[in-house]
């Protein structure tokens, strides 16, 4: 059941990140990052407005990844990636910094922040031809970290929920994955099987320290699931994966509560039982048009509200 | 030469074992002194007796030094003793003093076993067969490292120096078993350590005047079109159609490797990149001396860019060259003597199967030139390296601190590989109650005798640490037996302690070489029998 579908503004572009406040039950703050620009809800993602007006463009800012501090609530900083650098707003999207990332240019395709991002002040940024850049003082500078990193196509990235302790964080690319364990200084490439790449999509398990559980999910070849750091693989839901897998989202509550959601090219799938069996997540939605984005910041309960970018521009509130 | 000078001097027992065995003693008791963390000095006078000798805490350098013992009888057994140190130093970078006494307890007990009337091939092939159990042993005991912390650890129980233990740590926690890393002198008196991202390798440009940053004497480009070769481009007409084609492709930057530029080539390229913000070409040399050196490198440039290799062994020429031909990368840099390329195109799938069997081909290796050789290319295809200045205030001082850093560089990467033992000689001790299993299910006098050997054998160098840090062995050891398995004696602070837990490792691909040489060697020391002596020896050279 669609609940609603952002009209205001109407925008037929592409939604390629959706980031939401952590504390998002309460303020309703969220990001779309799409090809006309970053915009940002107060209500939960029901209406919308564009961030970049303090910046007077003449032409849209296609952005192409959004972020938003683990600590939103009292530092208030977003980052949003565009063509060459990375944006910054310490103030929730209302005036901008922006920093230049090496030449040339890159093209940002993700953006992730250290959990213990209050302390370290890490932010990465994986971009689609230059691999991983870092920085290590809120995105004010940034520089190539790519030791080891065979692949320079990063798709997507996660970061260890226990960073702080680990300083481990993956990233999947368009041959494989590839993992840190030193806060990406150096990269060394997990053993999942090049044939079933490009992964399009990575999730730890909110316990990845104690159970070292991940899920990646890949273009061609469906979800997969490791329970030893990526060591040894197995695939889940052969038959009901026939479409890229672009998106994956974890309980906060994982293992103890194991849902899973997978969001493929025109359908959302949830699995309440840790992979083993599929459903939609709900029945009658508007998915034919294309899905580019998920984020859901209450987690899967039944009832919690799904933000779903849209191929097309829009963001569904599922 | 008269036939009389060629007749050979014919030694047979028991002459032969005892000059053997003498010349081993000599050369092991040469080396002992060296074992464990508080070694003492050799001190190895020099060539010309005016200057102060070199002092040495290296087993392996201080058998390399001593080339010859005036017996010649003595000189076999010590010579033999002496490949199979440089040979073990060669290939992992330490482990020699562990190896020499492991050999001369097995040796001098296999003696006096074969003397008593023991059957020495019987005794050899035991030996070797239980050289596995005790490999086995010692595989299940590792523990892989993760971390600079560790990485440092280690590397501070093989240098016992802590300022390089810990950068070492950071450098290899980032570069990897295969990474390339530079051991340089450094011009302060500190540590440093320096990353260079992508690929690099010797071959300046062609000419000064393709340098466009004055200033650092180098040049950039970016999103540039790589011409792969190791050709000699005398007519500059030869060029003319891959400029074209370049310009035409709107590729901005070329960079072209080629053996030899001739003036006028160079002129043209010039010529071209006269409005360097439309095109830029330069050319580099192409570096590599031998012609298999020169076909790696080539094919591995080939891979990391997406481009094709043209080389001139295999009678290319520039004439066939097309634009899919082209290697790509994001950008690429030269100065006066080295090119490197960083994000190239290739294909990454490509790249991790040509990376993957480039491994493999390590692994099976034992050639040390080979091995050296293949870690360089896998170390340039991971996309980084790293130098390490040493600095220090006398030459001697920073020579003896970037051996000892290179040194425990080669223990290191074996230990990022195959892990890491408990150390201070326990994990010796930890392999002899399989022995002593073997043992007491075995009846043959020959089988028995090689576990007793080794079960005697694998204590030598943990009393060895023991005696050089001023310890009574025996006394020591009854403690360390009553403590129970992982418990060693620290001798830093002379307290029994379970070694693992008291940050003490040995690595383990050294510790299984080290066994593996010793145990090997000393079996097949045990069958020789006859020794022969040219009547006039040739001068001694250092083969090693």
């Amino acid at each position: 059941m669609v609940d609603d579908t952002s009209e205001e503004p109407r925008i037929q572009d592409l939604v390629l990140s959706l980031a939401a406040s952590p504390n998002f039950a309460h303020d309703g703050i969220c990001f779309a990052a799409r090809t006309s620009g970053l915009y940002r809800s107060d209500d939960g993602g029901i209406t919308w407005r564009s961030t970049y007006d303090s910046l007077a463009l003449e032409a849209p800012l296609a952005t192409t990844a959004v972020v938003v501090s683990p600590n939103f609530g009292s530092d208030r900083s977003v980052f949003a990636g565009v063509h060459g650098g990375v944006l910054r707003s310490v103030d929730g999207g209302e005036n901008w910094n922006g920093a230049i990332l090496p030449s040339p240019p890159p093209l940002v395709s993700v953006l992730a922040t250290s959990p213990n991002f209050a302390h370290d002040g890490t932010l990465f940024a994986g971009t689609v031809e230059d691999g991983v850049f870092h920085s290590a003082d809120r995105g004010s500078h940034w520089s190539g970290w790519n030791f080891g990193l065979l692949d320079l196509n990063v798709l997507c990235m996660a970061t260890s929920p226990n960073f702080a302790n680990d300083e481990t964080l993956l990233v999947g690319t368009e041959s494989g994955i590839f993992r840190s364990t030193n806060g990406g200084r150096a990269w060394r490439d997990v053993n999942f099987p090049t044939d079933f790449a490009p992964v399009l999509s990575l999730v730890l398990s909110p316990g990845y320290a104690d159970d070292g559980v991940l899920f990646a999910g890949t273009e061609s070849c469906g979800l997969f699931y490791s329970e030893d750091r990526g060591h040894t693989w197995e695939r889940l839901g052969q038959d009901v994966f026939t479409e890229a897998v672009n998106g994956i989202v974890l309980s906060p509550e994982f293992p103890a509560q194991p849902d899973i959601l997978a969001m493929l090219s025109t359908a959302l799938l949830v699995s309440r039982d840790g992979g083993q069996s599929w459903s939609d997540w709900k029945a009658g939605l508007p998915l034919e048009q294309g899905l580019a984005s998920v984020a859901a910041p209450q987690g899967l309960d039944p009832g919690s509200p799904l933000l779903v970018g849209l191929v097309e521009g829009g963001v569904l509130r599922a | 030469m008269t036939s009389k000078q060629k007749t050979p001097r014919v030694v047979f027992q028991p002459s032969a074992y005892q000059g053997l065995q003498r010349g081993i003693n000599q050369m092991v008791e040469a080396v002992r002194p060296t074992l464990g963390p508080l070694p003492r000095i050799v001190a190895i006078e020099r060539m010309t007796r005016s200057r102060t000798p070199e002092l040495l805490d290296n087993g392996g350098v201080i058998a390399r030094r001593i080339i010859q013992l005036p017996d010649r009888d003595e000189d076999v057994g010590a010579m033999f003793v002496r490949h199979m140190l440089w040979r073990l130093h060669d290939k992992v970078g330490d482990g020699t003093a562990t190896a020499a006494v492991l050999f001369q307890s097995v040796y001098n007990q296999g003696l006096r076993y074969i003397v008593a009337g023991g059957n020495a091939m019987q005794l050899r092939c035991y030996l070797e067969t239980s050289l596995q159990v005790i490999l086995d042993e010692l595989t299940h005991m590792a523990i892989h490292l993760e971390g600079k912390e560790s990485l440092a650890q280690i590397a501070e129980t093989i240098s016992h120096d802590p300022p390089l233990a810990k950068m070492l740590g950071e450098i290899f926690d980032i570069i990897g078993e295969y990474g390339q890393l530079e051991v340089r002198s450094g011009r302060s008196r500190e540590l440093e350590r320096e990353y260079v991202e992508g690929m690099y390798w010797k071959g300046g440009v062609h000419s000064r005047q393709m340098i466009s940053d004055h200033t650092n004497l180098r040049t950039e480009m970016e999103n540039v079109a790589v011409l792969i070769s190791d050709i000699e481009i005398e007519d500059p007409r030869r060029l003319i159609p891959i400029v074209d084609m370049a310009v035409q492709a709107e590729i901005r930057s070329l960079l072209i490797i080629a053996s030899k530029l001739s003036e006028s080539a160079t002129s043209l390229l010039l010529r071209a990149s006269q409005d360097p913000t439309k095109f830029k070409a330069i050319a580099v040399k192409a570096p590599w001396m031998t012609i298999s050196d020169r076909a790696t490198a080539l094919e591995d440039l080939a891979i990391l860019t997406g481009g094709r290799a043209f080389a001139k062994i295999a009678g290319y020429t520039l004439g066939g060259v097309k634009l899919q031909d082209l290697g790509r990368a994001r950008r690429a840099w030269a100065d006066r003597s080295h090119f490197g390329i960083i994000g190239g195109k290739g294909d990454p799938r490509l790249l991790r199967q040509h990376i993957t069997d480039l491994r493999s081909a390590f692994r099976q290796s034992e050639d040390p030139d080979m091995r050296k050789k293949l870690r360089e290319r896998i170390g340039k295809l991971m996309g980084g390296s790293a130098t390490l200045w040493v600095g220090g205030v006398a030459e001697r001082e920073i020579d003896a601190r970037k051996e000892l850093a290179q040194r425990t560089s080669d223990a290191l990467r074996g230990a990022i590989v195959e892990g890491v033992l408990p150390g201070g000689g326990v994990s010796l001790l930890a392999c002899r109650p399989a022995l002593q299993r073997m043992l007491e299910q075995s009846t043959d006098p020959d089988e028995r005798a090689a576990y007793r050997m080794l079960i005697r054998a694998l204590e030598e160098p943990v009393r060895t640490i023991l005696t050089n840090a001023g310890y009574d062995a025996s006394e020591v050891m009854a403690e360390i037996k009553q403590a129970g398995p992982g418990f060693g004696f620290d001798v830093r602070s002379g307290q029994v302690a379970d070694v693992a837990q008291a940050g003490i490792f040995d690595v383990s691909s050294v510790q299984k070489a080290a066994v593996h040489s010793a145990v090997a060697s000393a079996a097949l020391a045990l069958t020789i029998d006859v020794l022969v002596h040219p009547k006039k020896p040739q001068e001694s050279v250092d083969t090693a």
